[in-house]
Formats: C-alpha cells, structure tokens, sequence
C-alpha cells in the first residue's frame, strides 16, 4: 500500500509536467502551427445525442450526405453520446480542446446546457439540432415544431373519428420536451371535439418493444379503443403489433405516428396497417449549411429556423417515399 | 524453479501495476497519435474535469469490493441524489444546508444497503440490483417524471478553478489521499482487508463483520453523495435518469485498477489509476474520432483483459 502513494504523487506532478511541457512546445511551436491551422480547413463537429432509434440514423445519413458535399470547404467530425448526458458533457468539452469553428449539438436533454454555454463563451458557433438547452446561449437553432405536429396530429384524429371515440396516446420519455409537446399540442387540438376522450398511456420510452408490452397489457382491461397516438411511429408500431396478436381479425382502431422516417411506416401505411404519420424533420442537412454559410461570413436571418411538417396518409405515401429517398429500413 | 518464481513476481507486480502500465501504453498511444491537442493545458483540466465524478465512484466501490461485496445501485443513487439536491436548492434551502443533507442521505443508503447485506446474508449482487431498481423508481416518484432545472450558479464553486486545477479535482485526489490512509493506516481499513480476504478467520479473530461491512458501503454511499454534488454542478439541473450505468464504469475503474472482484486484495491508487485510464481512454477516442459505440467495444476487451491477467495471478499463487 504505502509504496504506492509515491506513484500516485509521481502521477499527479507527471500530468502537471508533462501539461506544462506541452504547454511550451505549443507556444515554442506557436507560429509553426498557427500557419499549418489557416493552411488546414477549418473544423465543424457535431455532437448527437444518441443514434439508437431510425430517426436519428436518417439524421445522422443525413448531415453526413451535406457534410461531404461540403468536404472542400471544412472538416467534419462527429460523435454520438449514446443517450448519455454526461457523455455528451464530456464530448464537448473534448470537442473544444480541438478548437472547432462551429459545433452542431443535439443535446440529450438541458442537462448539457453548462457545456454548450462554455463553447458559445469560447466563440464557437454553436447549432443547437433538434432540442433546446436552457437559456440564450447558442448562436442558431433549427428543428421541428412538435407543437405543431401534435396539434396537426391531433386536428387529424378528431376530424377522421368524427368528434366521437377514445384514443390511447403512447406516450415518449416523460422528461423530454418533444414528450410534453407531441401530447400537448394533441391535447390542444382535440379541444374542440369534445366527443373524444384521450386515456393518457404510460411513457413506453419511444420503443417498440415497450409500446407492445404496454399495449399487451392495456388491452387486457377490454377498454375500447378506437384510435391509438404513439408520440412515435416505432411505439405506434409495437401497439400495432400487440393489437394484431390480440385480434386477428376484424376492425382495428386508427394507427396514427409521428416522424415518418422510416419505409416500414410507409408501406405499413400503403397497406391499411397504419392510419398516417406525420413527418418529424431531420435538422442535420440545414444545420450543416448554416454552418457552411456561416464559414464563408453569411449569416442566416432567423435565430430558430422551424423546419415544416408533412402528413404522410394513403393518399400522399407514394409521392412520400419519392420526395425522402434517405428513409431508414 | 526460479524462472517459475521470476515469472509468478512478474504477474503479481503487473497485477499489482497493470493500471499505471495500461494508462503509460494508452499515454504512448495518444503521444503518437494525437500529441498536440491531447498534450495540452486545455486537455488537461478538461481530463481532471471529466475525471472527478467516476473517479469518486470508483474510490467508494473500491472500498465495498475490498470486503468481497459489489454495488450495483450507484447509478441510481447518483441520480437521487442529483434530484434531491437540485430540488433543495431550486426550493430556495441554503446551499450549505443542501450540502449536508445529500452527503448525509447518501451515507444513510449506503450504510443501509450495507446493513441489509450483512444482516440478510443476501448476495450483495442481489440486495443492490434491488437497491439499484428501487432508487431508481424514487427518482422519478420524486421528481414526478419531471427534470427539475433553475437551480442557477449555486454550486458553480465546485467545478471552478481553484489554484490552477478545476475545485472538482481537488476535491478527488483529497478523497483519494483520504481514502488510501483509511484503508492503509486505519485499524478499520486493515480490517476491511481481512473481511474481504477470508471472512471466516476474520470472524474467529475477533473482528465484526457486520459493523465492517456497513462502514464500507457508507463510506461508498459518501463518496457518491459527493460525486452527486460534483454531477449537479457540471449539470445545472436534477433528471430522474441520471447517473445510468455509471455503476459499471466505476467497477470497471476498480477491476483495471488491479483491485480483485473476489475481495481482500486491491488499493486505492491502483483504482485512481484505473478511472484515470478510463477518462483518458474516453478522451483519446473522441479526438481519434471513434464511433462511440466501437469504443465502447474496446473498453469491454480492456476489462476482459484486465479481469483474465488476475485470474492467470490467483492460479499461480495456488
């Protein structure tokens, strides 16, 4: 035991010396690397949240497709903190040791909003994807409106039932905001059917295997049911799923998602097994031109640049799968 | 014969060190690969930064291990905690105040998850699985599946510089030295030692295990209270899933420290080592550019190795 305290104190002055040595190597090498930097391209990293779920694959395809479009003008790098947000805080502060000129975030939740703020401080651009960090500091955000799409989701449900029924939500993880909005924004909707009543499902984690479960389970009570909203389409799906071992035959309820990025949703649409879902727009490419513009000195006219929805439903599923060719499988 | 026993104080020296060899390859490595940016005075705090809370993590689990036991709940605890000290200060209590009731609760759920498994006879793995679930699903009764933010700068003074290193890393290599005192300086720790090494002639000498037993997983349930704090100020905020899986890397922190999952054998500075092996390796694969996913592959065939060097160890010295 004891003679290993030296090795820890020998430890600690290593990192000090070795932090100091590097320190004046750098600055010795100062003006050699400075001249390599403006000679390098500069650098655009993007930190993702996660990459675990088939919309954020088609994210991820997708910033990376308008990244290598770009690939002349900056280098590109990106991590995923696979839903982790102490890992996501680690990776940007990592980030920032390389000197980024933009960084793209998706954030896993608020919880990252101390390191995003150190590299807006630091005068990085910072393109917040898809989700908010609490306060003023970052330079852009661009995402969808979940708001909107629950009230367009809910809009739809109500006018197709006929202002009368009972529709289980399915709902996403109960801290996150695109959770509160998809049902707030539904909720708000289905105000002026009166005639529906919406029974509030458990947070099914915007899986499928737990939407099934939780479906398996709820359809236990005999409740009837005649329209279920997944706050995604893959707990739509595993509701789907559950509903079919169940009954076999006769009339399903409506089948309503939201996302739509996947070609399962779609042809499950094509084929009757769905109802609709209504598109959740991928940020990556936009973000990845914003940063582009914002290399070259062009800065967008909006902060918070909203991307629109698209209902996808029988009737428009072909024209769907023409417009979106980077759909996940 | 003497190659035999060359080779056998070989194995138990690399045993002993394999965390200080694993961390001086990996420190090789990043000199070739990525000199200028990982050498660096902002790389440095940014690795004592990120180093502070598994490395508090692993310090406490060393301490259960020792005894031969495992907490599999601190994960969760981490995020009670987290939840419990972001409400205290968002409802307006003082900091000092909130300070002290998380350090205090924490060492309370340690020493009852200790107490439990000393009393029950139970498999440690066993009582902190339950533990582990049970924390958990108070986090997010108590917070009411709510993230719990506005808790402002209050707890800025821990992760601010302080003489030129992060106040976070002060805090760690503090608790390391105070930790590896206890466990080399103390009759308790000598004890620890001995519980976890053969508990049957611990007993017969006289020592009581239970009492043992409970002062290792409170000391393990204040060091996570602390790391909790730490984990609030980098955070800003309280969220019910916070902390998930970090259980695991404190034991494995431990594991390529050279500590033994058996118990009785092991320290604390090989565990700093281990953790500090650990956060390096996490910030070399980011600036490689290593898809998370691969490197998380590669930290399970660090443990595998890390685990298979002592299993080759303890059949020598049988």
């Amino acid at each position: 035991m004891k003679n290993l305290i030296p090795f820890l104190a020998l430890l600690v002055i290593a990192g000090c010396s070795s932090g100091g040595e590097s320190n004046t190597a750098n600055s010795s090498a100062g003006n050699g690397s400075t001249s390599t930097e403006s000679k390098d391209k500069p650098l655009v990293v993007f930190s993702q949240a996660n990459s675990q779920d088939p919309w954020r694959k088609v994210f991820d395809a997708s910033t990376k497709a308008e990244a290598d479009k770009h690939a002349s003008e900056f280098t590109y790098e990106s991590q995923d903190a696979s839903g982790k947000s102490e890992t996501q805080n680690n990776m940007i502060e990592t980030f920032l040791v390389k000197n980024p000129k933009v960084m793209l975030v998706s954030p896993n939740d608020l919880s990252v909003t101390k390191a995003v703020e150190k590299a807006f401080d630091k005068g990085v651009s910072v393109i917040l994807l898809d989700r908010d960090i609490e306060g003023e500091k970052y330079s852009y955000y661009i995402g969808g409106d979940n708001t909107e799409i629950g009230r367009q989701a809910g809009k739809f449900v109500g006018e197709k039932l006929g202002g009368k029924g009972t529709v289980l939500m399915i709902q996403g993880i109960a801290n996150v905001t695109a959770t509160q909005n998809r049902r707030d924004g539904f909720l708000e909707s289905l105000n002026a059917f009166p005639g529906i009543k919406v029974v509030l499902g458990d947070d099914c984690g915007f899986q499928r295997q737990k939407a099934r479960a939780y479906m398996e389970s709820f359809l236990q009570k005999n409740e009837a049911i005649d329209c279920v909203y997944g706050h995604n389409d893959e707990m739509a799906i595993g509701a789907r799923l559950a509903w079919d071992a169940a009954h076999p035959t006769g009339k399903a309820p409506m089948f309503v998602g939201v996302d739509g990025c996947q070609k399962e949703v779609v042809e499950m649409i094509k084929s009757g097994k769905m109802d609709a879902t209504f598109q959740y727009p991928t940020p990556g490419a936009m973000g990845i031109q914003v940063a582009a513009d914002l290399l070259k000195g062009n800065k967008p006219k909006d902060r918070r640049i909203i991307l629109p929805t698209v209902l996808v439903d029988k009737a428009s599923a072909d024209k769907y799968l023409a417009d979106n060719p980077n759909l996940a499988n | 014969m003497r190659t035999q026993a060359q080779q056998r104080s070989w194995i138990s020296i690399f045993q002993k060190y394999q965390g200080l060899v694993g961390l001086i390859v990996l420190l090789i490595g990043a000199a070739i690969s990525v000199r200028a940016t990982f050498f660096s005075a902002a790389n440095f705090a940014n690795i004592l930064n990120q180093l502070a809370v598994p490395g508090l993590l692993a310090v406490g689990m060393t301490f259960v291990i020792l005894t031969g036991g495992i907490d599999l709940s601190v994960g969760s605890l981490i995020g009670l905690l987290n939840c419990v000290c972001a409400s205290w200060l968002v409802a307006g209590r003082s900091t000092p105040a909130t300070i002290l009731f998380v350090l205090a609760l924490g060492t309370a759920v340690g020493a009852t998850i200790g107490g439990l498994v000393s009393v029950t006879k139970m498999q440690p793995f066993v009582v902190t699985l339950a533990a582990m679930v049970s924390l958990r699903g108070i986090a997010y009764v108590y917070t009411d599946n709510g993230t719990v933010s506005g808790l402002g700068d209050k707890l800025d003074f821990l992760i601010a510089p302080k003489f030129g290193l992060p106040f976070n890393a002060w805090i760690m290599v503090f608790i390391t030295m105070a930790a590896i005192c206890v466990l080399s300086k103390t009759v308790f720790g000598r004890h620890v030692y001995a519980v976890g090494g053969n508990p049957q002639s611990a007993r017969y000498a006289g020592i009581d295990l239970t009492k043992i037993r409970i002062g290792a997983y409170a000391i393990n349930g204040l060091c996570v209270a602390i790391a909790s704090l730490i984990f609030t100020a980098r955070n800003t905020n309280g969220a019910p899933d916070a902390g998930a899986g970090f259980e695991l890397d404190a034991i494995t922190a431990v594991v390529v420290g050279g500590t033994s999952l058996v118990g009785g054998f092991g320290n604390i500075a090989g565990t700093f080592l281990g953790a500090l092996f650990i956060v390096c390796l996490n910030v070399l694969l980011i600036l490689k550019g290593v898809n998370t996913y691969v490197g998380m592959g590669w930290k399970g065939i660090v443990i595998l190795v890390a685990v298979y060097l002592q299993s080759i160890g303890r059949s020598t010295d049988s």
